[in-house]
């Protein structure tokens, strides 16, 4: 199998897949190689060209689009197979959809998340958020937030991980549409300056640097610097542990304060040079079984793409936290991209200085990005 | 007259015998060096020049798309000119601060002494380091809560944002080139200053000329052959820039740091367009292939190789 290694973690992670798969046969095995996740979407297309290139691979909903040449849809093996794919989160096969064909079986569907810390938060007087949260409240509540020495909200410079994204989606404006880059709708822009404000106008916020890697903001939240980050369940374990204080986590606000899940996750595919699709596809489905995805779950803490495993992952989570995960998965819609996203991620990266220093509004900066990125 | 004689002896003359053999053992000694040229360079700027008429992703099939991805680059990409436009911009500043301030500093410490060297190596420190690692300590020192805001924060001055501000990104990235690169022509200007005799500036001394005087009118003219090199190797590397915005401010703010090779990197193997990577490839070999020919138009007139 080609995927992203980075490090012991991942590759810790992939080898729960054969462990958990291993205890109903315990003759499966694979081998694993690959690059670092940052390398990993350039390396495969360049790897999948070679020669005696892997037949199993790993994909993302949000990169199906730019796969989609390297996989072969699954539709006709997941039928001769008998495959219930319903058992799957709905938003995660919708987003490994490609032009009506299924690309790849996922192992996890992860709803990005607000963390808060509870100390912060209890000493400022703020009220902790739950399952439904405006955006009124939560900038009353980053004002609130920001005095001696800590910020509301930690930023990253990024699109997808950054906040503009989540807070449109929690009020169900999508960067794509009918396969086509939808950035200067407005809903989007709208949802893009009130993050940019934030930092730019409401000082609840501090700006990014466009080379911060995701670390940056992370570490400004579990140095009990920032009050709050929006980030992926897959923080859950590290942002719970090494944050200075008690954490916990609510849904993105929006308008409502009923905010749709922006739902990112990845799965298993088959590199269209495979010769034995058929085989390549049995061992993908003995890694994608509700115990399986659920046993990783529990040792890994992804978030198990089978409903009926969510509870291996919940374990001893606090029952508010895994609620607002199950209420974010049932909500939720998959994050879908276009196979130009990578550009729209880096120039956005480039460009959201600007917008966090309000020197460039959100119309201005997800025009130019549409422009360049058609 | 004199010079006819032997001319038309020359002419006269038989052909002397050929020799033969010699030019297999040539051959046999540039074999070695004509391969890896051939391999790694004149085979890849072919490969590049196929490639720059194609649409080529990384995976999947090319396909043909003649002069297109040039008449992109020329027409319909303003973010080229942007890039050029800061690149050019780049290499002049940068150009034109490494080889005066290399200049001075090597003139001071030729006249140090015994501390000379010591200071030499110190100044060639950043050369042999790897530049990520220069990056990264700059790219701490340069944020906006970085070591040299909180020095200023000493002094009740708020520093502005290095690297976030469009006025400022690229001045630091011109700074920090600057305290990497200097180095190398500390030391090539440093070994021409010591080739100079210390009988022609005595000779100037006695006829009188000043300080200044001595400076520009025997020391510079003597060192021109090692300041054109600098100059050649410093503007073509320049040129080439691509680690300093990558690491410090990924391009941006906007585009005001985005070079033209973090461009055409980013279009080859982040954004899947090698075709048009390539055509940005060439349009840089073509400027610095022009600019160096320029400079080398000039080097008999600008160039003294005198003794």
């Amino acid at each position: 199998m080609y995927t992203w290694i980075s490090n012991e973690n991942d590759r810790a992670q992939w080898q729960a897949f054969v462990d958990a798969a291993k205890k109903k046969d315990p003759a499966f095995n694979l081998t694993l190689e690959g690059p670092s996740f940052t390398d990993y979407w350039t390396k495969v297309k360049t790897r999948l060209s070679s020669s005696g290139a892997p037949c199993i691979i790993t994909t993302q909903a949000a990169r199906a689009q730019e796969l989609k040449d390297l996989t072969v849809p699954l539709d006709d093996m997941v039928k001769s197979n008998n495959v219930d794919v319903s058992m799957y989160n709905k938003a995660m096969i919708s987003g490994l959809t490609v032009d009506g064909s299924l690309r790849g079986i996922p192992y996890d569907a992860e709803p990005v998340v607000l963390y808060y810390n509870k100390d912060v938060l209890s000493a400022a007087g703020v009220r902790e958020p739950t399952l439904n949260y405006t955006t009124a409240q939560f900038t009353s509540d980053l004002k609130a937030l920001t005095k001696d020495g800590v910020t509301g909200l930690a930023v990253p410079p990024g699109f997808g991980a950054g906040p503009g994204l989540p807070l449109a989606f929690a009020n169900g404006n999508e960067p794509v549409k009918d396969g086509k880059l939808d950035l200067t709708n407005q809903g989007l822009v709208q949802d893009q300056q009130f993050a940019f404000d934030l930092a730019a106008k409401e000082k609840v916020a501090t700006a990014p640097q466009a080379s911060d890697g995701s670390d940056v903001p992370e570490q400004q939240f579990m140095s009990g610097k920032a009050a709050m980050i929006i980030d992926g369940p897959w923080m859950y374990d590290s942002l719970t542990t090494k944050t200075q204080g008690k954490v916990g986590i609510a849904v993105i606000p929006s308008t409502s304060g009923q905010g749709i899940g922006m739902i990112q996750g990845s799965a298993f595919a088959i590199a269209a040079s495979c010769k034995d699709k058929e085989t390549a596809f049995k061992n993908i489905m003995k890694i994608t079984t509700p115990e399986v995805v659920g046993a990783v779950g529990a040792a890994r803490g992804t978030v198990p793409s089978v409903e009926s495993a969510v509870k291996d992952w919940a374990g001893n989570k606090p029952a508010a936290d895994v609620a607002v995960v199950e209420a974010l998965l049932k909500s939720g819609r998959p994050l879908v991209t276009t196979p130009t996203w990578n550009q729209v991620e880096t120039n956005f990266t480039q460009y959201s200085g600007d917008g966090f220093r309000g020197s460039k509004s959100a119309q201005e900066i997800l025009s130019t990005i549409a422009n360049s990125a058609k | 007259m004199m010079t006819a004689i032997p001319t038309l002896a020359v002419k006269n003359a038989k052909k002397p015998a050929r020799v033969t053999g010699h030019g297999k053992l040539a051959a046999a000694y540039l074999a070695p060096g004509m391969l890896g040229f051939l391999i790694f360079i004149v085979v890849p700027l072919v490969a590049s020049l196929v490639i720059s008429l194609f649409d080529w992703p990384l995976f999947g099939t090319p396909k043909f798309v003649g002069l297109e991805n040039y008449t992109r680059m020329l027409t319909g990409d303003p973010v080229f000119w942007t890039v050029l436009g800061n690149t050019l911009f780049f290499a002049v500043c940068y150009t034109v601060l490494n080889l005066v301030l290399a200049l001075a500093v090597s003139t001071w410490l030729h006249n140090l002494g015994s501390w000379g060297p010591f200071f030499r190596v110190l100044f060639f420190v950043p050369v042999v380091t790897p530049m990520v690692a220069n990056a990264l300590v700059w790219r701490l020192m340069l944020t906006d809560d970085g070591v040299v805001n909180s020095f200023l924060a000493n002094f009740g001055i708020h520093g502005p944002s290095w690297l976030s501000n469009s006025q400022l990104a690229m001045g630091s990235l011109i700074a920090m080139s600057l305290w990497q690169g200097i180095g190398y022509n500390i030391i090539v200007l440093g070994a021409g200053l010591n080739g100079i005799s210390p009988n022609l500036l005595e000779a100037a001394r006695i006829d009188g000329a000043g300080g200044w005087q001595r400076f520009f009118r025997v020391v510079l003219p003597m060192l021109s052959p090692s300041l054109f090199f600098c100059t050649v190797m410093t503007i073509i590397g320049s040129f080439k820039v691509f680690t300093q915005p990558y690491l410090l401010t990924l391009g941006g703010p906007g585009e005001s740091t985005n070079t033209i090779v973090l461009y055409l990197y980013r279009n080859g193997f982040s954004f899947d367009k090698l075709g048009y990577a390539s055509a940005l490839a060439w349009a840089l070999f073509v400027i610095v292939m022009l600019i160096t020919a320029v400079q080398f138009s000039q080097q008999k007139r600008l160039v003294n190789y005198d003794n």
